[in-house]
């Protein structure tokens, strides 16, 4: 049974579970979108890794709008430095699938695993 | 905003990095962002966090639009979490108001290790595995 046919059967409750757990430390670390809902898509909801990730984007649509509309109407929102580094962004996310859609799931969690203790280290040394 | 064709270089590398992880791993970037406006442009903090979701937005809807077409995408866990996620944003700034973020933070550091380090192990058990046995786990199409 595929995933998503397993997700429809029920079970809606982890889900919103792990978007909350994700906005509640993207909120008091300034880290939180995908670095805590892809692990908890693979551990909780036991999405193969290609497929979490790709979830992962379509969550991030939502909470980075729903961010900056948060933001809009201050002057926090630097529009112009969001698109000098967001347009040429968006050319290496097409590459970053390109090369995704090549890399067996094994060494894909390999490289996950190694961004994640990075930011782990990161956090733990400067707080 | 002060842009030097040198830092406009500069950002345009760190964009492309961020985007490389965002279509690898699913992160959004705002890991390269926020440090980037910080160092880059001298933006305080609140700025830099500002401004690195604006950056997401485009970052998150064409990559996930490229991996809907190859059928990656489940749209309705992604409204769900990101229902959760407009939850928990609100309750995580009461919460960071109340306690130490740094004891918390460097808590949170502990479980990225934990987590990493499971992935690790895993992945590279099951590399191992796959060496000694070469067959269909080997095949990047199983996935």
């Amino acid at each position: 049974m595929d995933v998503s046919a397993r997700l429809r059967q029920g079970n809606l409750l982890p889900l919103v579970g792990i978007g909350v757990v994700s906005g509640l430390f993207a909120a008091m670390f300034g880290i939180g979108g995908g670095i805590v809902i892809v692990p908890l898509l693979m551990l909780v909801a036991k999405m193969p890794p290609r497929m979490a990730a790709a979830t992962s984007l379509a969550t991030l649509i939502l909470t980075s709008l729903i961010g900056v509309v948060r933001y809009a109407g201050t002057d926090h929102v630097d529009w112009l430095g969001a698109a000098l580094i967001g347009i040429p962004a968006v050319v290496g996310v097409l590459i970053g699938i390109r090369i995704q859609r090549r890399l067996p799931a094994d060494w894909l969690v390999l490289g996950f695993g190694m961004f994640v203790i990075a930011i782990g280290l990161r956090l733990v040394i400067w707080g | 905003m002060d842009a030097s064709p040198e830092l406009i270089a500069l950002a345009a590398l760190a964009g492309v990095a961020a985007g490389l992880l965002a279509g690898l791993f699913g992160v959004g970037g705002g890991i390269v962002f926020v440090p980037t406006f910080v160092f880059l442009f001298a933006f305080d903090q609140l700025d830099a966090q500002a401004t690195s979701l604006a950056a997401i937005i485009p970052v998150a809807l064409i990559g996930a639009w490229r991996q809907s077409g190859e059928g990656q995408v489940d749209w309705r866990a992604a409204a769900l979490m990101g229902g959760g996620a407009a939850i928990g944003v609100l309750f995580g700034a009461e919460v960071a108001i109340r306690l130490d973020d740094e004891v918390l933070a460097r808590a949170f550091g502990v479980v990225l290790l934990l987590v990493g380090g499971e992935m690790l192990v895993r992945s590279a058990r099951r590399l191992r595995t796959a060496r000694a046995t070469p067959g269909p786990a080997d095949d990047p199409r199983r996935t």
